[in-house]
C-alpha cells in the first residue's frame, strides 16, 4: 500500500502536467477550426435536433418529451463510450513522451478522462438550457446530487480506461475489439428505452451494468426532476471506487514494459 | 578530488541487468497469442548483464561505447522509462531528461503555450513555470514570436525553445542523450555555455554521446560500457585514447572479414614476400597507432635466387585515395640487391595522417619494372586520433589570438 501512496502523491505533483494535457487536448482541438471552442457547443445541439426529429417524427415514442428523456442520457453515455474506444489508445498516442521522458504514467490516462469529462460538463450547459426550455422542475436535492453522480461516473470511467489502455499497449486488437463492445454496451444500457422495457427476468442482468445506474440516476435528477434512489447512488458510488482501484492495480503492474512494446 | 569525495551520492546504480524479447515477427496479434501461445518465438537479448556505478552530486559523467553497447538504456533505466529486470537504482531530487526536445509540444498553440505544457511534462507546478516563464523565452530569444503558434516557426525556433524549457528546468539530476547540437553556431554556444552554467550550479550531469570532445568539456568522468559491462571507468582523457584504440581495431577486424579472398597478389614469383609486419618505435607489432608516432614496415622475403637489380616499394592508400609512396629506387638511387632470404623495413619517423584507417602496398620487382611480388592492400593500420575536426592529415599546430 506504501507504493501506491507513493504512485498518488507522484501524481498530484505533476497535476500541472495533467491540466496542461487538458487543456491542449480542449484547446488544441478547435485551435485550427473557423468556429472553435463553440464547436463544443454544436455537436451535441445537433445531436439533439436530430433525436428530436427521429423520435418526434418517423420513431414516435410513447414517453413525453422523449427527446429530452434521450439527451440526458446520452451526454454521459458519450463521454464513457470515448473514453472507451479511443481513450484505450490515449498510451499509444503518446508514444513519444512516453518513451522519452519520466513522469507518472498515470498522468496520460487522468488527463485523457478528465478531458472528456470537462468536455461533458460544457455539453451539460447545452442540458442544462434544454431543460429548462423544455419546463423540467428540478428539486434543489436532486441537482445537489448531480455533482455526486458525476463524480461517480468519472471514477468508473477512469478506472476502466486505466485497464483498457494498459492492455491496449500489449494487445492492439482490444482498441478494434472495444469498438464493437461499445455499440453492444450501449444498447444493452436503458439510454434509447426505459428499464421498465426491459422483460422482468432480465431486469437484475442489466442491473449489474455500471452504466445503467449512472444514466438513470442523471434522468432521476434531470428528466424526472427528482433525487435518485440513495441505495442506488452508494451501490454506483462503490462500484465506481472498486472499478477505479482496479484500474490502478492493473496500470501499476502494467505500466513497466510499456516502453519495450511500444 | 577530495572534495568530490565528500559529496553525497545522488544516483547510486548496483548490478543492474535488462533483457529484451525480440519476437521474430514483430508485435502479437490476437489470432498468434491465442492459437500459437506455444510457437510464438522470441529471443532474450540482454542488453545490460551487470552495471554498476556511482554518481555524486554536482559531478558530470560521460557515458561512451559502440552502437548497441547499452549506453543508451543505461541512460532510459535512469531516467526511469525502462525498469531493470534485477538491480537496484536508487537516485535523489528532481530529475529532467534531454532525450526528447519539445516533448508535448502542439503545433497549434502558442510558444508561450506550450512552454507551460513542456516544462509540465517535466513535473514544473504552474508557480515554477511562472517564475521561470521569462528565463525561457529570453534564453530562446524569441520574444517577438512568443504568442504566434509554434507551427510557424522554423526548426530551428523549435528547437531553441524547446531547448530553453528544458535546462531552464532546474533540475538536481540532468539525464543528455546527444542533443546538444541545437540551432546556429551561436546558438549551440550558448547552450554549451548553459551546460557549464548548470554544472557549475550544483546539478549533477550524465551525457551519453559519440562526441567524444563535448564529453572531455564537460565531464571529470567517463564510463565506457561494451557489451552490457562496464569496460573502463575514468578520466576521460584516459579512457578515451583506449576507446579509441579499440574502436579502430575493431574497424580493421571488419575489414578483414569483408576483404575479398583474393588478395589482389600479382608477379613472377621470382621473390616472395613471407612476412609483412607493422612495428611501432620500439619494434613490437601492434596495428593501431597515435598520429606523430614512428612506424615500421617490416617485409621477410625469400628469392629463388639472388636478384641484384631490384627495387621494393610500400605505397600509403586511404580508401582509394593514394598518398604517399617510398621506393628503394627512387630513394637510395641504386639498386636493391635481393638475397634468397631476408628483411626489408622501412621506418617512417612520424606519420602526420588523421584518425583512419589506411592500407599499405607492397611491392618487389625489378629495377625495369617487371614485378617479383605485388601485394595490394597487404597490410592495414589504423591511426586513433579524438581531437580532430575532420580530414587526412594531422599537422602539428597551434592558435594564437592577436589584436
Amino acid at each position: 500500500m506504501e507504493r501506491i501512496g507513493d504512485t498518488l502523491k507522484e501524481i498530484w505533483a505533476y497535476r500541472m502536467m495533467v491540466r496542461s494535457l487538458v487543456h491542449k487536448d480542449l484547446r488544441g482541438r478547435y485551435q485550427a477550426s473557423v468556429l472553435g471552442f463553440l464547436w463544443t457547443f454544436i455537436v451535441p445541439l445537433c445531436q439533439l435536433l436530430v433525436y428530436t426529429v427521429v423520435f418526434s417524427v418517423i420513431l414516435r415514442s410513447q414517453m413525453e418529451k422523449f427527446y429530452l428523456y434521450l439527451f440526458v442520457a446520452l451526454i454521459p453515455w458519450n463521454f464513457f463510450s470515448a473514453c472507451l474506444t479511443t481513450g484505450s489508445g490515449c498510451i499509444l498516442y503518446q508514444g513519444s513522451l512516453v518513451n522519452k521522458i519520466y513522469f507518472p504514467r498515470e498522468v496520460v490516462p487522468i488527463a485523457y478522462v478528465t478531458s472528456a469529462f470537462v468536455n461533458m460538463c460544457y455539453c451539460g450547459v447545452v442540458v442544462f438550457a434544454v431543460c429548462l426550455i423544455s419546463g423540467v422542475r428540478f428539486t434543489f436535492a436532486g441537482l445537489l446530487c448531480l455533482p455526486l453522480v458525476m463524480l461517480e461516473q468519472y471514477m468508473f470511467v477512469l478506472g476502466v480506461t486505466m485497464i483498457t489502455s494498459s492492455v491496449n499497449v500489449y494487445f492492439r486488437d482490444l482498441e478494434h475489439i472495444l469498438t464493437i463492445l461499445s455499440m453492444a454496451w450501449m444498447f444493452m444500457t436503458p439510454i434509447m428505452y426505459d428499464m421498465s422495457m426491459v422483460p422482468e427476468k432480465l431486469q437484475p442482468l442489466f442491473r449489474l451494468n455500471p452504466m445503467t445506474g449512472y444514466i438513470m440516476s442523471y434522468r432521476d435528477i434531470l428528466y424526472w426532476g427528482t433525487v435518485p434512489d440513495a441505495g442506488r447512488l452508494a451501490i454506483s458510488g462503490a462500484v465506481g471506487f472498486l472499478v477505479m482501484a482496479a484500474g490502478f492495480a492493473v496500470f501499476g503492474r502494467l505500466k513497466r514494459r510499456f516502453s519495450e512494446v511500444m | 578530488m577530495a572534495e568530490t569525495l565528500e559529496k553525497p551520492v545522488v544516483i547510486d546504480v548496483q548490478h543492474i541487468a535488462k533483457q529484451f524479447r525480440v519476437y521474430e515477427d514483430g508485435s502479437a496479434t490476437m489470432k498468434e497469442k491465442i492459437l500459437f501461445r506455444a510457437r510464438r518465438k522470441y529471443e532474450v537479448h540482454p542488453v545490460l548483464r551487470d552495471i554498476s556505478f556511482q554518481v555524486r552530486k554536482g559531478e558530470a559523467l560521460g557515458l561512451i561505447g559502440v552502437n548497441g553497447s547499452g549506453k543508451s538504456t543505461t541512460l532510459k533505466v535512469l531516467t526511469r522509462i525502462l525498469y531493470p529486470d534485477s538491480g537496484t537504482l536508487k537516485m535523489t531530487g528532481r530529475v529532467s531528461s534531454l532525450l526528447e526536445l519539445g516533448a508535448g509540444f502542439h503545433p497549434d498553440l502558442s510558444g508561450r503555450e506550450n512552454i507551460y505544457i513542456n516544462a509540465s511534462v517535466f513535473g514544473l507546478s504552474r508557480k515554477e513555470i511562472d517564475r521561470r516563464l521569462q528565463g525561457i523565452i529570453d534564453f530562446s530569444e524569441l520574444e517577438a514570436f512568443i504568442d504566434t503558434p509554434v507551427r510557424t516557426y522554423s526548426s530551428g525556433m523549435f528547437m531553441r525553445l524547446a531547448f530553453a524549457v528544458a535546462v531552464n528546468v532546474d533540475a538536481d539530476i540532468l539525464l543528455i542523450d546527444e542533443i546538444l547540437a541545437v540551432g546556429d553556431a551561436g546558438f549551440q554556444a550558448k547552450c554549451f555555455q548553459k551546460m557549464q552554467e548548470i554544472k557549475a550550479g550544483g546539478t549533477t550531469i550524465v551525457i551519453v554521446s559519440h562526441n567524444l570532445n563535448q564529453i572531455e568539456q564537460i565531464c571529470e568522468r567517463t564510463i565506457w560500457i561494451d557489451g552490457g559491462y562496464i569496460r573502463k571507468e575514468g578520466r576521460p582523457r584516459d579512457v578515451h585514447p583506449q576507446y579509441l584504440a579499440f574502436m579502430a581495431e575493431k574497424e580493421l577486424a571488419n575489414r578483414a572479414a569483408d576483404a575479398p579472398e583474393d588478395e589482389e597478389r600479382t608477379g613472377t614469383g621470382e621473390a616472395r614476400m613471407e612476412k609483412i609486419t607493422v612495428l611501432d618505435g620500439e619494434g613490437k607489432e601492434r596495428k593501431t597507432f597515435t598520429p606523430w608516432e614512428p612506424i615500421t614496415v617490416r617485409i621477410d622475403y625469400t628469392a629463388e635466387k639472388e636478384l641484384p637489380g631490384a627495387a621494393a616499394a610500400v605505397s600509403l592508400y586511404r580508401g582509394d585515395t593514394y598518398l604517399f609512396s617510398a621506393d628503394t629506387l627512387a630513394d637510395t638511387a641504386e639498386p636493391l640487391k635481393l638475397r634468397t632470404k631476408g628483411a626489408l623495413e622501412l621506418c617512417i619517423d612520424n606519420l602526420p595522417a588523421a584518425g583512419g584507417v589506411y592500407t599499405l602496398d607492397l611491392a618487389l620487382r625489378r629495377s625495369d619494372g617487371l614485378e617479383y611480388d605485388h601485394i595490394r592492400r597487404a597490410a592495414e593500420i589504423a591511426i586513433a586520433e579524438s581531437a580532430q575536426a575532420g580530414g587526412i592529415f594531422s599537422l602539428k599546430r597551434s592558435w594564437r589570438h592577436t589584436d
